[in-house]
């Protein structure tokens, strides 16, 4: 019985906070469309957070594309060449690379860096009474801290993860050639025969919707903070935790909707 | 000490945030007011200081500034010895007031009794 008991809290408990955190998001979604949203203020922080999340991020990330894309294409093309597949080599880069592997990626450095120091920075300033000192002066969270952070994390995922994917495909070619012996107008041809207009649509659908979600939730757990300081590492790593499981979910719906 | 700075933000925009949300004011614009009201209270050099680089009286002034960047302030500063603690007498407060009270309407300091000699005539 006590198993049963513990089972039901623990399914209640979820339900509540996926319902909270659905909730929350509408209302953000709300504010993110309202013109009264958008003033000196807030315009100021949405450029910071661009920068933050999207530029500083560059070098980082075009040396990891650079890297890991590179074995990554190597590795791939090496297993067509040896099962001759040789002419899968545009459906692999387009289909698997460019419309999977490129924003899960980005998204996966986008979380590390970003969404953590989100989840941490709200955490830390509900426990220094920041948020209240913002609320005496009727300077509304969402519109002020949420806002702008989530756009910010839409627009930088929707961009990294093309830049990404941009920086595969020219490792994609130095890799042809030297594989496959590809020129570059034959890679031009091969990748336009292979590119699904609707997969990149959803592809750039999942990197904003992964944007929103990486940025609501630590924002949303960073305000669960109490005004003790060892609540901080609790929110942070249950944002966290989440986040991923967020991605997951992401994942597998995006998934289910090339599908069908 | 209850509506703290924003510590990771400049005094600057601590200052001009008011003034950026409610009326909208162009960044350059509030800027330029930010400096000039610290520059009245001799602290243009905190303008690009964060709060945790701040001593009491400059915290303090930039609490004071923030607060008076409301439209038809009201200040109310509640013991104000407890955000500058090694203040022996009012004068410093009394004179930051002096140097801005065109930026405010009314302003009601409260302390308990017994820090009434701390006060002196006021």
């Amino acid at each position: 019985m006590a198993f049963w008991e513990s089972l039901g809290h623990r399914v209640i408990r979820m339900l509540t906070a996926l319902s909270g955190t659905i909730h929350f998001a509408g209302k953000v979604l709300l504010r993110i469309f309202q013109r009264k949203t958008y003033n000196s203020a807030t315009r100021e922080v949405l450029v910071n957070q661009i920068y933050f999340t999207s530029v500083e991020i560059l070098p980082a990330l075009i040396l990891f594309a650079i890297v890991f894309g590179s074995l990554l294409i190597g590795i791939v093309f090496t297993l067509l060449k040896n099962f001759g597949l040789t002419g899968f080599v545009g459906h692999v880069l387009m289909g698997l690379i460019v419309t999977e592997l490129s924003p899960l990626l980005t998204v996966l450095l986008i979380t590390l860096r970003s969404g953590s120091a989100i989840n941490t920075e709200m955490a830390v300033m509900k426990v220094s009474r920041e948020i209240n000192a913002l609320e005496t002066f009727r300077i509304d969270v969402i519109d002020y801290l949420v806002a702008p952070r989530i756009i910010s994390g839409m627009i930088s995922i929707v961009l990294l993860s093309s830049l990404f994917s941009i920086v595969l495909l020219v490792s994609g070619l130095l890799f042809s050639w030297l594989i496959f012996g590809i020129s570059l107008d034959v890679y031009t041809i091969i990748l336009l025969n292979s590119t699904n207009f609707s997969n990149i649509f959803i592809t750039l659908v999942k990197c904003a919707v992964y944007g929103f979600f990486i940025t609501l939730i630590p924002v949303r757990f960073g305000l669960r903070a109490s005004h003790e300081l060892t609540s901080v590492p609790i929110v942070v790593s249950q944002g966290m935790v989440n986040v991923f499981a967020a991605i997951l979910i992401i994942e597998v719906l995006s998934l289910l909707t090339k599908l069908f | 000490m209850d509506i703290p700075l924003i510590s990771n933000q400049d005094v600057y925009r601590n200052i001009t945030l008011i003034k950026e949300y409610h009326e909208n004011m162009p960044r350059g614009q509030a800027h330029r007011l930010a400096l000039e009201y610290l520059e009245r209270l001799g602290l243009g050099d905190i303008a690009y200081k964060r709060n945790p680089a701040l001593n009491p009286e400059e915290r303090f002034c930039g609490m004071l500034l923030r607060a008076a960047m409301v439209k038809d302030a009201m200040i109310l500063i509640d013991r104000p010895f407890r955000i500058i603690p090694h203040l022996k007498d009012i004068q410093f407060i009394t004179t930051a007031l002096k140097k801005i009270d065109d930026l405010y309407v009314s302003c009601h300091i409260y302390d308990y009794q017994w820090m009434k000699e701390k006060y002196g005539d006021l």
